[in-house]
C-alpha cells in the first residue's frame, strides 16, 4: 500500500501547516496499524510544492516517520491559485500508484481548502473533505471515514480507494519528530522536481490577486488606555454600568 | 443569455437558510456586471431525490426561476430517530476515550421506522461525486457565467472539484463583492482572518464562488410573482466507474449538552493564547467572579483535549448569544466569530494589537490575558465585599 501526504510551509517561521501535520500523523497511524495488525507493507511519502527553503518541512516529516520526500521547487510568489498548486501536486502524485492521498483541510495562510478536492478531480479520484476519523482499511479496496459537517453532525462514508482525504484538526494528536530520526533524515535524499521539468508550458492561473486590505470593523472597538490598573478599573465600570456582573 | 447558478443547500430534505443569502449575493453580481453584457438570468438549482416541494418553496419565496434536479441516488431513509425525538431507539456510539454520544439520524438502506413516512421520514443525502457530475452536466448545457455555492462543509466539499470539472476559476470563502473598471472583484479572508485578499478571476471562464454565510443579507419574503419551475430527471451517470465510489452509510449527530453556554448571561471564552491547559483554572476563576457565567473555548482547545466539546463556540461548536462575551487569547477567526457574533457586547483581551478579534469587539484590552485577569480580580474583590477571591 502507498500513501502520499501533501504538506505546505506557512508563516514567517516556515513551519508545516498545522492541518498538514494532522494529515501526516493520520497517515503514520494508518501505516503503523496496517503493518502491525495486517502485516501489510506500507510506503509513506510526503510531497511539498514551494520555494527551495520548503525542504525543511520534508526533513521534519522524515523525523516523524515519512519514508520518502518529494519537492516541487517553485519561486515564492505572493499568490498562488489553488488550481496551479493542485496541478503541480498531481504531476508528482501520478508518478506512483498511491492508494491514499492525504492533505490538511486548508492552509493557515491562504485558508482556501481547495487543494485536496482539486487534486482529486484532476486525478479522477473520489474525495472526502474535513475527515475527522478513519478506520484501518481491511482490504485494498475501501476505507471508512467520518467527515465533519456543521451543527455537531458527521457523515459516515465508505470510499473506494484510491482516494483523496482532507484532514481536519482534532482527528489525532501529532507526535513530535524524533531527534534520532531527524539526524538519520539528514542523510536521506529529497527528490526534487523543477517546475519546468514537470510543465514545459506554464500553468495558467485562473485567478489573480490584486492586493489585500484590512477587514472591516463590525463593532465600535473602543481601546482601553492607560496602565493595567486603569484598564481593569474601566472594564469594571463598564460591567457595572451595563449590569453585567 | 448568460446565467447565474445558485446551488441551494439542502440537508435532510430542508432548505438551509444560507440559500437565501446566496440568492442575495447573486443579485449583487447581477447588478455589478458590466453594462454591455445582457442581463443574466438567475437560476436556483435544487439537487434532491424529490426536489419538487423544495423547488416550489424557493420559487415562491425568491421569485427566481428554479431547476430541480431529480436524482434518485440521493435518497436516504431515516434510521431509528431524527433530531426531534432523540430518546427512543437511537443508536449510541461511544467514542474511544471521549464521552461524546452520537445519535444516528439517517441511514442508507435502513427501513423506515414505524411504517410512517411523514414529511420527516425522507432525507436527501449529500454526495460530492453526484453533485459534481450532475451540476457539470447542467453547466455544459446552460453555460453559466457564475455558480454560487455556500461556504459550508457541504459546499466546500464539492465546489473545488466542480470548478476543475468545468474549467472554471474558483474563489472560496467570498466575504465581499465589488467592481472596478475591469470588472468584478471578490474579497476573501486570509492569514488567520487578519487580512482580506482581493481576487479577480481571469477572463473568459465561468467562476465558481463559495460565499461565506452571514455576509449577504437574505432577501426573502413571499414574492409577488413566483419564479418558473422546472424539474429535470437527471440520473447520476458515474463516469465509467460502474458504482458510486463514495457511499454514504449514515449521518450521526453528537448529542451534547451545551445548554450552559446557550443560557449564560456572560461567557468567558479561552483561546490558544492561554498557552497551557493548567491556565484554564484562571479562566474558570475569572468566570466565577460573575453572577452567571459559563466558560467557552475556541476549537484548538477541544482538538488538544484540554476541555470538552460542549464548551466549543463557533461554526462547528455552539452558536451563542450572551449579553457579554469575553474573548481571552482568541484571535478572531471567521469560524469562531460565526458562533459568537450575536453577543450583545464583546470584550477582547489579547496581547497582539493586530489581532482581528479587535475589529469585532466593543472593548479592546491590549494586555497579557493573565496579568489583566489578576489585576481585575483584585480590584473586583476590593470593590465588592462578597466576591471571595482566592
Ligand atoms: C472547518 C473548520 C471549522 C472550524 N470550526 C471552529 C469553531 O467552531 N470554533 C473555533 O473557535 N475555531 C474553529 N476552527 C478553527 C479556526 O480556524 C481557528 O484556527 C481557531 O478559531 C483559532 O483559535 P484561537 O483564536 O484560540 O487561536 P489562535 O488563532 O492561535 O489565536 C491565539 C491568540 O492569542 C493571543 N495571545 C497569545 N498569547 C497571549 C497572551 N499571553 N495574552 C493575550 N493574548 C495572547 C494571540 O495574539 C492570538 O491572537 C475551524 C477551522 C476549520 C478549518
Amino acid at each position: 500500500m502507498k500513501i502520499l501526504v501533501c504538506i505546505k510551509q506557512v508563516g514567517d517561521d516556515g513551519e508545516t501547516n498545522r492541518f498538514d501535520v494532522h494529515a501526516l500523523e493520520e497517515a503514520l497511524d494508518l501505516k503503523d496499524q496496517l503493518q502491525t495488525q495486517l502485516s501489510k507493507s506500507v510506503v509513506l511519502d510526503v510531497v511539498t510544492v514551494g520555494p527551495p527553503g520548503a525542504c525543511k518541512i520534508i526533513r521534519r516529516a522524515f523525523g516523524m516517520g515519512a519514508d520518502r520526500g518529494f519537492h516541487c521547487v517553485t519561486e515564492k510568489p505572493d499568490f498562488v491559485s489553488s488550481f496551479v498548486t493542485a496541478t503541480r501536486l498531481a504531476a508528482v502524485a501520478q508518478k506512483e500508484p498511491y492508494d491514499l492521498i492525504l492533505t490538511g483541510i486548508m492552509s493557515a495562510d491562504m485558508m482556501a481548502g481547495q487543494t485536496g478536492p482539486m487534486l482529486a478531480k484532476i486525478l479522477g479520484l473520489p474525495c472526502a473533505t474535513s475527515v475527522i476519523k478513519t478506520s484501518v482499511p481491511s482490504s485494498d479496496m475501501t476505507i471508512e471515514v467520518e467527515r465533519e459537517l456543521d451543527n455537531g453532525l458527521r457523515d459516515c462514508l465508505t470510499i473506494t480507494m484510491p482516494a483523496v482525504l482532507t484532514i481536519q484538526a482534532g482527528i489525532n494528536t501529532p507526535r513530535y519528530p524524533k531527534l534520532s530520526s531527524m539526524l538519520a533524515a539528514g542523510q536521506k535524499k529529497i527528490e526534487t522536481f523543477k517546475e519546468l521539468d514537470l510543465f514545459p508550458e506554464p500553468i495558467q492561473a485562473r485567478e489573480i490577486s490584486i492586493g489585500t486590505e484590512y477587514p472591516k470593523k463590525t463593532r465600535s472597538g473602543r481601546v482601553l488606555e492607560g496602565s493595567l490598573s486603569d484598564k481593569a478599573a474601566e472594564f469594571l465600570a463598564f460591567l457595572k454600568e451595563k449590569d453585567l456582573l | 443569455m448568460k446565467q447565474i447558478f445558485v446551488i441551494a443547500e439542502i440537508f435532510a430534505n430542508q432548505i438551509r437558510p444560507v440559500t437565501w443569502e446566496l440568492v442575495a449575493a447573486a443579485r449583487v453580481i447581477e447588478k455589478n456586471l458590466p453594462s454591455q453584457q445582457s442581463s443574466p438570468a438567475i437560476h436556483v438549482i435544487v439537487p434532491a431525490d424529490h426536489p419538487l416541494p423544495l423547488a416550489e418553496t424557493i420559487a415562491q419565496r425568491t421569485g427566481m426561476d428554479v431547476i430541480g434536479l431529480q436524482i434518485p441516488e440521493l435518497k436516504t431513509e431515516p434510521f431509528a430517530k431524527t433530531i426531534e425525538e432523540p430518546q427512543k431507539g437511537t443508536k449510541k456510539h461511544k467514542e474511544k476515550g471521549r464521552k461524546a454520544r452520537w445519535d444516528c439520524m439517517w441511514e442508507r438502506g435502513a427501513p423506515a421506522p414505524h411504517g410512517d413516512s411523514g414529511s420527516l421520514a425522507r432525507g436527501s443525502a449529500y454526495s460530492g461525486e453526484i453533485y459534481i457530475s450532475c451540476i457539470e452536466q447542467l453547466a455544459e448545457e446552460l453555460n453559466p457565467s457564475h455558480i454560487l455555492i455556500a461556504h459550508t462543509p457541504q459546499g466546500q466539499d464539492f465546489a473545488p472539484g466542480l470548478a476543475v470539472g468545468i474549467n472554471a476559476a474558483s474563489v472560496p470563502a467570498v466575504n465581499g463583492i465589488r467592481t472596478d473598471e475591469e470588472g468584478l472583484i471578490y474579497s476573501r479572508p486570509v492569514f488567520d482572518n487578519s487580512r482580506n485578499l482581493l481576487v479577480r478571476p481571469t477572463q473568459h471562464r465561468p467562476v465558481v464562488l463559495t460565499v461565506m454565510p452571514g455576509i449577504f443579507k437574505a432577501a426573502v419574503g413571499e414574492e409577488q410573482k413566483s419564479g418558473r419551475l422546472e424539474i429535470r430527471d437527471l440520473p447520476h451517470q458515474p463516469a465509467g466507474y460502474g458504482d458510486q465510489r463514495i457511499r454514504h452509510r449514515r449521518t450521526l449527530k453528537r448529542s451534547c449538552e451545551n445548554q450552559a453556554l446557550k443560557e449564560a448571561k456572560v461567557i468567558v471564552a479561552a483561546g490558544r493564547g492561554i498557552k497551557e491547559k493548567e491556565n484554564l483554572k484562571e479562566i474558570f476563576e475569572f468566570a466565577q467572579s460573575f453572577s452567571s457565567a459559563a466558560v467557552g473555548a475556541s476549537r484548538p482547545l477541544i482538538d488538544m483535549k484540554w476541555i470538552e466539546y460542549q464548551h466549543q463556540v463557533g461554526i462547528t461548536g455552539a452558536t451563542v448569544s450572551p449579553r457579554l462575551y469575553i474573548a481571552c487569547g482568541i484571535s478572531g477567526s471567521s469560524q469562531h466569530l460565526a458562533g459568537m457574533k450575536k453577543a450583545e457586547f464583546v470584550v477582547a483581551i489579547n496581547k497582539n494589537p493586530e489581532a482581528p478579534i479587535f475589529l469585532h469587539a466593543d472593548l479592546c484590552i491590549i494586555e497579557d490575558v493573565f496579568e489583566f485577569i489578576d489585576v481585575f480580580l483584585t480590584k473586583r474583590g476590593k470593590s465588592n465585599g462578597f466576591y471571595d477571591f482566592k
